[in-house]
């Protein structure tokens, strides 16, 4: 065999970034004759032109994958909006990772940076934000379940300084928007076109995983507080007091009870997979 | 090599499968009797996750059918250093899933730290068999099983090139001692995109390191054909799969089909005909 013509770093150097250009190469005078350099073309399609094939793959199969991940901002800015954006996106954030899983790793944070339209670009960044929790949610590894045993055998007077531990893919978060619903909408075949910009609609919401599946709840203020405060590490005691210091008097009387039931509806969510003594 | 590795390098033949797909879940795990289907090939990446669905979807897939591990991402043309995280997560797979051998594309991913997620094709030079019977040699070491290399679609050659695409499989996997993961569609079409006869290609390569067949369907678009998994398999195609039986004798044989996936009926009946064709081959040989 002879030696080699050119060395495969040269290819790659030159083909890697054509092949995620955004215009065609074909008919782009000034780059077809270093095209020719590296790729033979044949009787039927320029060295240009058989470049164009992957190129158009590549954008076809990265915008498939984000419009998959991302259907509530889809449906929130409209299809075109939507098409600019990821396009946008991944210019300025190339794939780096080997699973298509991980396309959008730094999409939130080019959200937060990208005008969308004036009167979507709150809500938008709120449904990115939203959306994308549930990649890691959705494949995350699943802790241990919580004890019975365990929980009966912890002394009364130890509740006060027990920690809590939530489950570790559990999602808590304030909206302004109903993101939660309007995903919903957007993943309905038979749902018309979003016309109206999305209104305020505040709602504290957890997204976790049951059975596998991904499911939402909207909590009442009082109990997502407490349930933010032992995410955070609190142990219980501090963290109703926390609680109670934002409520009112009535309010603050009333917590104790809550808690109970609270705590027996979160546990049996498998929200809580631990309680350390 | 100065001896010749005994057939399929001694690997099982395990019959006629399809690849495990989502919508056929259903028909595949959920009903009380397993599919009738010898053999189940998984991409690994889709199961290479600490858990949730796919994980427990892998669970009962184990229970019912011998899997066999296909990549995507291994990328073992590339001139970055191998992964060696990736290859970490994908050796825990395969002691999970007992597979017999693992698979990926005789390709280049990605460069300069970008992921294209595409197979892209490498020139077929000396340097690049060099380079790439390196990394096969050392994958397959730090895998602990036998690697085959499957012949990609390509839609476009190099100027670069010195030999043609089979002679550039077989001194990789001569120099390396690993299999081939044979797709008689890819041969089919990168013949019609690049003009040679897929013919030479089946009859160039080594038999005997023919450890699996891949078939599916494709989308011409005139001037050149797409490897897109979203059709049946065309008849020059069930030529050439014959023709590769014919030299390499029973080989275990997958149905891909990954786009406009029909009822597992169909897919079924594609399957059929590769297990028809076999038998029709094995007839053949015996008289």
């Amino acid at each position: 065999m002879t030696a080699p013509r050119e060395p495969m770093d040269a290819v790659m150097a030159f083909l890697e970034p054509a092949f995620r250009r955004v215009d065609p190469l074909a008919g782009d005078a000034a780059i077809a004759g270093e095209v020719a350099a590296h790729v033979t073309g044949n009787s039927r399609l320029t060295p240009a032109e058989q470049v164009d094939i992957y190129r158009r793959q590549y954008w076809l199969r990265h915008l498939d994958a984000l419009a998959d991940d991302y259907p509530g901002v889809a449906h929130l800015v409209g299809e075109e909006a939507f098409d600019v954006f990821l396009r946008a996106y991944l210019v300025a954030y190339p794939p780096r990772h080997k699973s298509l899983r991980d396309l959008g790793c730094d999409i939130v944070t080019f959200g937060d940076g990208y005008a969308f339209a004036d009167d979507v670009q709150a809500a938008a960044r709120e449904m990115l934000a939203y959306e994308h929790a549930f990649i890691d949610l959705f494949d995350g590894a699943e802790p241990p379940p919580l004890d019975p045993q365990k929980l009966t055998s912890i002394p009364e007077d130890a509740w006060e300084r027990a920690r809590v531990v939530i489950h570790p893919l559990l999602v808590h978060r304030r909206v302004r928007f109903p993101v939660h619903r309007l995903r919903l909408a957007a993943k309905d075949s038979d749902a018309a076109p979003r016309t109206e910009p999305p209104a305020l609609a505040p709602a504290n919401l957890v997204l976790y995983r049951d059975d596998n599946l991904i499911r939402f709840e909207e909590l009442d203020g009082t109990a997502f507080a407490l349930l933010d405060a032992l995410a955070r590490g609190e142990a219980l005691g501090p963290a109703c007091e926390q609680v109670a210091a934002t409520l009112d008097a009535a309010a603050a009387e009333q917590l104790g009870a809550q808690v109970g039931p609270w705590f027996q509806q979160w546990t049996a969510r498998r929200w809580i997979v631990d309680v350390v003594v | 090599m100065s001896t010749k590795p005994p057939a399929r390098l001694g690997l099982p033949d395990l019959g006629v499968g399809v690849g495990m797909r989502i919508p056929h879940y259903a028909d595949l795990l959920d009903g009380p009797e397993p599919a009738r289907m010898d053999w189940l090939e998984i991409i690994s990446e889709n199961f290479m996750l600490p858990g949730g669905l796919p994980r427990y979807n892998l669970g009962r897939a184990l229970s019912r059918y011998q899997l066999v591990q296909h990549g995507v991402s291994l990328s073992i043309g590339a001139t970055e250093a191998l992964d060696l995280e990736y290859l970490r997560k994908l050796k825990a797979l395969i002691g999970e899933t007992k597979t017999p051998w693992v698979s990926d594309h005789l390709c280049w991913t990605g460069a300069h730290g970008v992921n294209l997620h595409d197979l892209l094709p490498l020139p077929y030079t000396e340097e690049a068999v060099k380079h790439v019977a390196a990394r096969a040699r050392q994958v397959q070491d730090i895998l602990g099983v036998r690697l085959l290399l499957e012949n990609v679609s390509s839609y476009l050659t190099y100027t670069s090139s010195t030999m043609t695409e089979w002679e550039f499989l077989t001194a990789i996997a001569d120099e390396a001692d690993v299999g081939l993961l044979l797709d008689c569609n890819n041969i089919y079409v990168s013949s019609f995109n690049h003009g040679f006869d897929p013919r030479d290609f089946v009859d160039g390569v080594p038999h005997a390191r023919v450890a699996q067949i891949h078939l599916a369907g494709h989308t011409n678009y005139g001037k050149y054909i797409i490897d897109t998994h979203s059709a049946p398999v065309i008849d020059p195609v069930w030529q050439l799969y014959r023709q590769a039986i014919e030299r390499c004798g029973p080989v275990s044989t997958l149905i891909e089909w990954d786009d406009d996936i029909p009822p597992f009926a169909e897919l079924c009946a594609e399957a059929e005909k590769a297990r028809v064709i076999r038998d029709e081959v094995a007839r053949d040989r015996a008289a």
